[in-house]
């Protein structure tokens, strides 16, 4: 196995040189009836990311991009013979062939936003699994019909049921499957008033120009605000905080609406 | 085996054939009863059926056909009769064992329980746990159980879970699933097998380098199918037989439930001829193909052909021939392969009669063909295509048989006719299986 890793970077390394190919492509679940709100989050970020970064890529929906992800986590990106998944190796990659969003923060700004992204990750990231999957009206009307869509039965129940084990143990790790639903509501809270008092009037986090961190607040925000669930107390949450909410707007408007009129 | 406890018989018939040796078959003699010792639990109309067959007896030598000691009388019986007495030990209640296997790149240590007989009519219970050094692991528990009609039918229920490595192909698999089969012989030597299976199927990439065609095919898919396998094998070994011919044809539906639809209809063939001089001549021809049935419900790389390799079409890699991305074989719907042997001992005969008997060499040669093909109703048309492309690899090398179950070979072998993208392995080839062509 080692071999195998370090052929890999070798890998990477030689394929910093190349530029962007045109035939990127993005691969998640289907967004209509498959996506649950903690992937469509991450799904959201990440096509931000791109898109601010003005790189083009193809949107991929397969019933089994979760399996197809070498992390097991979507969404992921095929860039010539590249897979990469999630966020943040993303985000890598990406800046392996010399394209940055955040070339104009200085240091202390730069450990600011990995500082504020992590707490996102950390907070609404977990919270949008512990609603999905531990809170048991959200999995029983939502979850539970949407992941075991694509499968047939009795495949669907054994599946779900094997996700919930998965998550309930990742959720134990980070001490979160003991919080009540209003403890998590209250933890969601904070980190919107945290990430709230940052932003400020600001257009972006960082000025004028967008970073890896308003992508990742527009996916996760937006996500939320746009997923109707029965217990809509996350969304109302959320939806109190004003500048967020113009963020997502500014975001949305720039770059996904603009891309689809073209 | 049995004692016969008979009346004076023997005394009067050691007395004659001492005297003029009179054959045994002269001498009247019916079973009149039989008993059996030492039997706890298995059932007395299994019994009768295994003793059937002496009743049938109408003289001494018929009767000694079935055992090896006689001795005295019992009390009632008739002029001619015999009472006969089995003095039995049944198997155990539970048999185990422990044991380690090695395959595939992956060492496992394999707790297997055995509970026989389990009912008094041969019921057998079996289970087995597997745990490997790639902490992958796997069981499998079978219920048997046969019956005493004509054609002696037997039905097998079990549940399983096994994982294996497909490096050639870059994936995974783990099966987890069920199966139900009904056995029986609807002639002798031809065995038939009913069988439904619902295996739950689970792909993933074996190496983050794995091609991206076999990585869209990842993920879970449940089959449902019902099969049926006829075989007929007159061949006096599995290995290296000397005679005989084998032939099994394998049909299979699935779509019954599950998301994966295909009919599979599959068939194999050998025929063995003795030339004279020790020298064999073995000829085998195989082939399947497989077709969608219904338009939702598709098939994957589990499911599809693949061929070459040291027990398939030699001289070509593991699954090397056919279909190839980034290195992986993806497989095909269809495929034949013909192969063609002449088996000879080894030269001067070392060790004759006896371990020498388990070596062979041979030269052979391979023919065979893999693809997507467009089939039509015109037969010559088809023909033209199975014939188009196809691989053909010659060689030599020796055999050697291993508890007549599998086989060793090395051969040297000579790819004459290959396709651009399969994978050659010209030269020296090692290979070790039970099934082979």
């Amino acid at each position: 196995m080692p071999s195998v890793l370090l052929t890999e970077s070798i890998a990477v390394e030689l394929g910093a040189v190349e530029p962007w190919p045109d035939d990127v492509k993005l691969y998640q679940p289907y967004e209509v009836e498959q996506i649950l709100l903690p992937d469509n989050a991450s799904c959201l970020s990440v096509q931000a990311f791109l898109k601010m970064a003005s790189l083009d890529f193809q949107v991929q929906m397969r019933s089994n991009a979760e399996s197809m992800s070498p992390s097991g986590k979507v969404p992921f990106i095929r860039c010539g013979a590249f897979v990469v998944a999630e966020m943040d190796p993303i985000v890598a990659f990406v800046n392996t062939k010399g394209i940055r969003l955040n070339d104009h923060l200085s240091d202390a700004e730069k450990a600011d936003m990995r500082a504020y992204m992590s707490l996102v990750n950390s907070v609404l990231a977990n919270a949008e699994l512990y609603i999905c999957w531990c809170h048991n009206e959200t999995f029983q009307e939502v979850t539970k019909p949407r992941y075991g869509s694509v499968y047939p039965w009795p495949l669907n129940h054994v599946l779900c049921w094997r996700k919930k084990k998965s998550i309930k143990k990742k959720l134990a790790s980070v001490q979160w499957l003991d919080k009540s639903l209003e403890e998590v509501y209250e933890e969601v809270n904070n980190c919107c008033h945290a990430v709230s008092e940052r932003l400020g009037t600001q257009k972006y986090f960082f000025g004028e120009r967008p970073t890896e961190l308003d992508a990742l607040v527009f996916g996760h925000f937006f996500s939320i605000i746009t997923t109707p669930l029965p217990d809509n107390r996350l969304a109302a949450t959320v939806r109190g905080y004003q500048n967020l909410i113009d963020l997502c707007k500014t975001v949305d408007e720039k770059f996904f609406q603009k891309k689809q009129e073209e | 085996m049995g004692t016969v406890y008979a009346k004076t018989l023997i005394e009067e018939e050691q007395m004659k054939i001492d005297e003029n040796k009179i054959s045994l078959d002269k001498i009247k003699a019916r079973v009149d009863k039989v008993h059996v010792d030492g039997v706890g639990r298995t059932k007395d109309d299994i019994l009768a059926k295994a003793v059937k067959d002496l009743f049938q007896a109408h003289n001494f030598e018929e009767l000694i056909n079935f055992f090896l000691f006689l001795s005295t009388l019992g009390p009632e019986a008739s002029p001619d009769g015999v009472e006969v007495t089995f003095h039995t030990v049944e198997v155990r209640r539970v048999v185990g064992g422990v044991n380690t296997l090695v395959g595939n790149n992956e060492g496992s240590m394999v707790v297997g329980m055995k509970l026989p007989n389990l009912g008094g009519r041969g019921e057998n219970l079996q289970a087995e746990y597997q745990y490997g050094t790639k902490r992958s692991y796997g069981f499998n528990a079978t219920v048997t159980k046969p019956f005493i009609f004509r054609g002696n039918p037997r039905i097998t229920g079990a549940v399983f879970q096994h994982a294996a490595d497909f490096p050639w192909s870059g994936f995974r698999q783990i099966d987890r699933g069920t199966l139900l089969e009904v056995a029986f012989e609807s002639a002798p030597q031809i065995h038939h097998s009913f069988r439904w299976e619902g295996i739950w199927r689970e792909l993933k990439c074996a190496l983050p380098s794995t091609a991206f065609a076999v990585r869209e095919e990842t993920g879970h898919s449940l089959k449902s199918s019902i099969k049926h396998i006829l075989t007929r094998d007159t061949r006096d070994n599995l290995v290296l037989p000397t005679a005989g011919t084998f032939l099994r044809l394998n049909q299979e539906l699935a779509g019954l439930g599950g998301d994966i639809g295909f009919f599979k209809q599959e068939f194999e063939f050998q025929f063995n001829q003795n030339l004279g001089y020790d020298m064999i001549l073995q000829g085998s021809l195989m082939g399947g193909f497989m077709k969608r049935t219904s338009l939702d419900k598709s098939f994957n790389i589990a499911d599809r052909f693949f061929l070459g390799g040291p027990l398939s079409l030699r001289g070509f890699m593991m699954r090397g021939v056919g279909p190839h991305n980034e290195d992986n074989a993806l497989g095909a719907e269809s495929y034949w392969a013909t192969g063609l042997h002449l088996y000879s001992p080894l030269p001067f005969r070392p060790g004759k009669g006896g371990i020498g008997e388990l070596f062979k060499t041979h030269l052979f040669l391979n023919v065979g063909n893999i693809g997507n093909f467009q089939f039509s109703d015109d037969y010559h048309q088809n023909l033209i295509t199975l014939l188009t492309n196809l691989r053909l690899a010659c060689g030599a090398g020796i055999v050697l048989s291993v508890g007549h179950v599998a086989r060793f070979e090395l051969n040297y072998c000579v790819p004459i006719r290959y396709q651009p993208g399969d994978k050659l392995n010209p030269g020296l080839q090692f290979g070790v299986g039970v099934t082979f062509l």
